[in-house]
């Protein structure tokens, strides 16, 4: 890698040629004037759950932040543009449930000029910056306005309509500048309508193609390597040189100071994936388990419990030692603080790889049983009985029945029960690895419980919770057995999610998030990343869950 | 009248004991059930997303957990190479879409290469029918996106 591209925007009043990205509050005044706290707390929120995250996932860096406007740079104008187009979605999206008036929209312009960066001042000088200002002010609320120089460069790229909205004489700016106006393309826009419900439909509608705009590029691709994809910008930069290497891309991303791009560093490490991309705060290396010979059903008499923590072997970690809130409360293990790479480049619906802070929290360690489940029957508070032996995973619950289990739960034990979120499944799924499964790359015998994975193995039912191997963190059945509800909203690729391990939700929500495959699936959808979405009213007899709840 | 009431609704749980044990085994189908592709036609080339349009002759379509006679939920298999087993539920996973809901179209966006693509009819259990409602398996082909795109519109 060139000198040059490890000094990017960091190299002080040197020129440098990037995208400028402007963005400004609509109506900042009015909405101080009605509501000052809550107006500031919900920019702050955007600020730092969406704005941050998006510029950094997009290489970008946020040199000014003085309030309702702010300025970031970008070495890629496509990067630039992507960024403007996940930001507008995400803002949009927590508009859609609020009245109009209280919503927090932002215009935004994108131009590519000659400028300098003052890393020390977080200010960047030049025309460059004066005209996407102008620019920016011309956006309509919500909307992505970009020069001429920027559209030359991205035209061929970002699969997006573009309307021109032909030269403009800009305020103060000497030669008129040639507007675009980014739009998703028609396809994309049928595409929003058809996942919403009809009431936020409307509302949804340019927000929800803006954002498949942006995730069509990945998708259209099917298996091109991540890689590929977020390396080309520097390699652009860089000329001649060749692929960029990963430590290269990793000293790049330390030297330059500034927030770690994550799906770069995933991508450098995607050669190496046996190197641990979790790494829990609370605990040192994490040893994986042999698989068990014993098969403990998950029971709620004391003595099982018991005999599975004699079952366990020595040396596991920190979290192998379980608790319950109440006598028939599902056997808890908690799962420590850590940050960890979210996805996979195996599939398209696990990209773009991303990564995610997960706080502390409390994970069932195997799925409800129907034993657990009978408990919630009984009380009238569950309107379906699972059928199948007491250790058997309590099965064919839909998401809504999952719901009604953890308020029953939560009502029942004083404690916040709920359903884990995805990014939380997945970070105590991979128990600490960052491999195909967490023991390795290699399906191995006895570890998990699905079609072709090896005996004891019955065509009709899963086998009891607690059978298969338990994983780095105790936990058992995170892959196999059955399906297993997440709280989140199914969203077709990781484009735009949250990078705080919190629950992706989506207004009008259909489809939600299923994981761990199940008996009846094979090798491929029993890994940590693996993903897939489903009805959450309907039942299915592969589909169960497990119990979290937070400290 | 009371005990009229009551009888009626012995017989009532009854008839849902008997419909429980009876959908142990396979929900019957009428024989001349027919279950096709309204779009994409066999050996289609596409490019981009593509809605798929499910048609269902001389049977109706129902919500999934629904046992209304002579009636299921549309199941499509996209790339699935393993026979389906007759007295299994049809799997869920993503080569498995479920339609639950009792929709009858959906839209797909493939990745580039040839994909096959066939229906299959469940009942309430997702379990198929007997004998099995499903469509030939079709061919379509999904084209790159186009490397050069349209300028501006002016």
């Amino acid at each position: 890698m060139s000198a040059e591209s490890d000094t990017i925007l960091i190299n002080n009043g040197q020129r440098r040629l990037l995208a400028i990205l402007l963005a400004d509050m609509v109506g900042f005044s009015r909405l101080m004037g009605s509501d000052e706290e809550g107006t500031l707390a919900r920019m702050r929120r955007n600020q730092r759950e969406i704005i941050e995250p998006a510029i950094a996932e997009h290489y970008g860096r946020l040199v000014n932040a003085p309030g309702d406007s702010w300025l970031a740079v970008f070495e890629s104008p496509l990067e630039a543009v992507r960024c403007a187009l996940v930001i507008q979605q995400a803002v949009n999206a927590r508009n859609v449930a609020l009245p109009r008036t209280s919503w927090i929209q932002y215009r935004i312009g994108v131009n590519l000029g000659d400028v300098i960066v003052d890393a020390s001042e977080g200010a960047v000088y030049g025309d460059g910056v004066n005209v996407a200002a102008r620019i920016e002010s011309k956006a309509e609320p919500g909307g992505v306005l970009i020069s001429g120089g920027v559209y030359e460069q991205i035209k061929n790229k970002l699969v997006c309509g573009y309307q021109s909205l032909g030269d403009e004489k800009l305020k103060n700016i000497t030669d008129p500048v040639h507007i675009y106006r980014v739009l998703p393309d028609p396809a994309s826009v049928a595409r929003a309508r058809r996942r919403h419900a009809p009431g936020v439909m409307t509302a949804l509608l340019a927000t929800g193609a803006a954002a498949a705009c942006v995730a069509a590029y990945p998708a259209v691709l099917g298996h091109r390597s991540v890689a590929d994809l977020v390396l080309s910008p520097f390699r652009g930069a860089a000329g001649p040189s060749g692929p960029q290497t990963g430590p290269a891309a990793e000293a790049h991303a330390q030297r330059s100071g500034w927030k770690q791009p994550t799906a770069l560093a995933a991508a450098a490490n995607g050669a190496a994936s046996s190197r641990p991309a979790a790494v829990p705060e609370a605990g040192g290396s994490l040893p994986p388990n042999p698989p068990r010979e014993t098969t403990v059903p998950g029971s709620v008499q004391p003595v099982a419990e018991q005999k599975r923590r004699e079952a366990s072997p020595p040396g596991s970690a920190a979290g192998q030692r379980g608790f319950r809130d109440c006598e028939f409360c599902p056997e808890l293990v908690e799962i420590p603080n850590g940050k960890f790479q979210m996805g996979s480049r195996e599939d398209a619906a696990e990209q773009p790889v991303h990564e995610v802070a997960v706080r502390r929290f409390a994970l069932a360690r195997v799925p409800v049983s129907v034993g657990e489940w009978r408990r919630c029957f009984e009380a009238q508070a569950c309107g379906f009985m699972p059928a199948g032996p007491d250790n058997a995973p309590a099965r064919g619950i839909s998401w809504n029945d999952a719901q009604q289990y953890v308020s029953w739960l939560s009502r029942t034990s004083g404690e916040r029960y709920r359903l884990p979120s995805e990014a939380e499944w997945e970070y105590a799924a991979r128990g600490g690895t960052s491999s195909r499964y967490w023991w390795g790359d290699a399906m191995l015998p006895k570890m998990v419980n699905c079609r072709g994975c090896g005996e004891p193995y019955d065509t009709n039912a899963p086998l009891g919770v607690g059978s298969a191997a338990a994983n780095p963190f105790g936990l058992f059945d995170m892959g196999g057995g059955i399906s297993q509800w997440v709280a989140d909203c199914w969203h077709a690729t990781y484009q735009a999610a949250p990078s705080d391990g919190t629950p992706w939700e989506a207004p009008g929500c259909r489809d939600r998030v299923l994981r761990s495959g199940s008996w009846r699936t094979g090798a491929d959808a029993v890994r940590p990343a693996s993903r897939t979405g489903y009805e959450a009213a309907i039942r299915h007899p592969s589909h169960g869950f497990r119990v979290a709840r937070s400290f | 009248l009371k005990e009229f009431v009551m009888r009626a609704s012995l017989l009532g749980t009854g008839l849902l004991l008997l419909s429980c044990v009876v959908a142990q085994s396979q929900t019957q189908a009428p024989n001349d059930a027919e279950l096709y592709f309204i779009s994409p036609r066999d050996g289609q080339r596409l490019r981009g997303a593509f809605t798929v349009r499910f048609g269902l002759s001389n049977m109706g379509v129902t919500q999934a957990g629904s046992s209304w006679a002579n009636s299921g939920h549309h199941h499509l298999l996209v790339d699935v190479a393993e026979p389906l087993h007759p007295n299994e539920p049809i799997p869920s996973g993503n080569n498995y879409q479920h339609f639950g809901g009792g929709q009858t179209e959906t839209r797909l966006q493939l990745p580039p290469g040839r994909h096959t693509l066939q229906l299959v009819l469940g009942d309430a259990e997702h379990r198929p029918f007997e004998p099995m409602v499903i469509s030939r398996k079709i061919t379509i082909h999904v084209l790159p996106p186009l490397e050069r795109r349209p300028g501006p519109r002016r």
